[in-house]
């Protein structure tokens, strides 16, 4: 007389929930290896997705952005005379600066003028304004209010108003993301003025990235003028980024020229690529003469005259290949 | 009158979801663009694993994955490892729930501490074994250090701001089933 066992809703459940939670395990360990495998297409999903979220919540952001700006200033009210005594001494300074810097600028101007000197006319700007932060203490990087549709492209600079700031690296519709200097994936060319030296600036989440691939780092000093190399195409070149700075280990590091602190609105430089020449000898060397008839002795010139330097159609400039239209919003 | 239609469990998890939407917003606000800051408590964490201590029921595993998982992708984290973490480490703690509702709170922490660590370290292991560039161990320490002391004020706010606690032996819902 055996007694029917009688079932409770839990002896189906709970074997079933585990297999769904492996099963869910499983599939978030496959979108990683994914990642790792096929790491564009799914941070072209990651961009997508921040293109559609964070605009959405830009309403809101602002505000809070703006609140909290606001209780920081109102904090250092506190610090209102110490910061008066400090400004006068730094307006001291400054005004020996400024005297410098006027001497200068008419120096330079009487040399740009001797040289006739056109600064690149390519090199337009877009300003975007930063929406959010990487949200990590471990990825240093911004989201700006432009994108695609403004023409932006990947691997172009960004400025703020003095120093370069970063590269965009992750482009939405209408987001873009710039990797900043400090970021630890960030490596970029540079060149140490006076002693016209190259180096790879590479960042390692601090505030002084270090410079590294010095070929004679002995003959660099801290206060050394740093500005970006064209060389591999990867930034236009010339841009100020900060002054070599002694880190408390010994490596000589970067104090960076823009200023991290307010990070608003940014330049994103229009940067196209100047046209490789591909073909060894076309811009000086002549076409070859043609071979001589059979019976026909003498010099022969070509059907249609002298071939002229075909240089003349090389040094144009290319035409504009992105996004946007002919006209210029800035 | 919404506790009426939907219910606390429906409730719980729309606060839930409300937590963790505001825990990603505030990080993403760009107030932090300097690099070299102390890494912060990872909040997120603290709220998933005090609530599974005390109202498994709330938290359904598919709900924690998808929380992670686009808290993973919207900060530019490596996408699904740390969810999977999580999700294994939340469901450790779930099927100990029995066990759990016995011990004191002091018990409890070292037994969510110990996961947190756990999480935190066989994320560094397997980043490492799939050769991903890292932070230093200094800032996972710090971070691990900041959560476990952040504990404490999430389960305060959960018990005293949302009425979660753990539920007494024998204890019946408002429809009379054993909780």
């Amino acid at each position: 007389m055996a007694k029917p066992r009688t079932y409770d809703r839990e002896d189906f459940s709970r074997p079933l929930r585990r297999v769904l939670v492996g099963i869910l395990v499983v599939a978030l360990l496959a979108v990683f290896v994914l990642w790792r495998i096929d790491s564009p297409r799914v941070e072209r999903f990651r961009t997508a997705l921040v293109d559609k979220v964070v605009p959405s919540l830009a309403w809101a952001m602002g505000p809070v952005t703006k609140l909290s700006v606001m209780v920081e200033n109102f904090q250092s009210y506190a610090r209102l005379y110490e910061q008066n005594q400090q400004l006068r001494e730094e307006l001291q300074q400054m005004k020996a600066w400024k005297e410098a810097a006027l001497q200068l600028e008419q120096k330079n101007a009487r040399l740009l003028d001797l040289n006739n000197v056109r600064l690149d006319p390519m090199l337009t700007h877009v300003t975007g304004v930063v929406l959010a932060d990487s949200g990590s203490p471990f990825r240093q990087s911004v989201l700006l209010n432009v994108g695609t549709r403004d023409g932006i492209q990947d691997g172009w600079a960004t400025m703020d108003g003095i120093g370069l700031v970063g590269r965009i690296s992750g482009v939405g519709n209408r987001t873009s993301r710039v990797i900043l200097l400090t970021d630890s994936s960030s490596h970029i060319p540079v060149l140490v003025q006076p002693s016209g030296q190259k180096a790879v600036l590479s960042g390692d989440n601090s505030m002084l990235p270090p410079l590294e691939f010095l070929e004679h780092p002995d003959q660099i000093q801290p206060g050394d003028r740093v500005i970006s190399t064209g060389d591999g195409n990867v930034f236009p070149a010339g841009l100020l980024v900060g002054q070599v700075a002694m880190g408390a280990d010994k490596r000589l590091r970067v104090v960076l020229a823009a200023d991290y602190e307010r990070l608003e609105f940014l330049r994103v430089l229009r940067s196209y690529a100047s046209a490789p020449i591909t073909d060894i000898g076309a811009l000086l060397v002549p076409l070859p003469p043609r071979t001589l008839p059979s019976g026909v002795q003498g010099p022969l010139m070509p059907d249609a005259g002298l071939p002229l330097a075909d240089g003349a159609n090389a040094a144009t400039a290319p035409a504009v290949a992105d996004g946007t239209t002919g006209a210029r919003n800035d | 009158m919404i506790r009426l239609w939907l219910g606390p469990l429906w409730v719980h998890r729309v606060i839930f979801l409300a937590v963790a939407l505001i825990l990603t917003f505030v990080r993403l606000l760009p107030l932090q663009t300097t690099a070299g800051h102390l890494p912060g408590p990872d909040l997120l964490v603290c709220v998933i694993f005090a609530w599974m201590v005390r109202r498994p029921e709330y938290l359904s595993a598919l709900m924690i994955g998808v929380v992670v998982l686009s808290e993973d992708m919207l900060l530019m984290r490596p996408p699904g490892l740390w969810a999977a973490l999580v999700l294994i480490g939340a469901e450790f703690i779930r099927a100990r729930s029995a066990l759990t509702r016995e011990l004191s709170f002091g018990v409890e922490w070292l037994l969510v501490s110990g996961v947190i660590f756990a999480v935190t370290f066989a994320n560094r292991t397997i980043l490492g074994l799939a050769f991903v560039d890292q932070p230093a161990f200094g800032f996972s320490l710090m971070q691990i250090i900041w959560s476990i002391l952040a504990y404490p004020a999430v389960v305060a706010l959960s018990r005293y701001g949302l009425d979660l606690y753990k539920p007494a032996m024998g204890q019946v819902d408002a429809l009379g089933r054993r909780m």
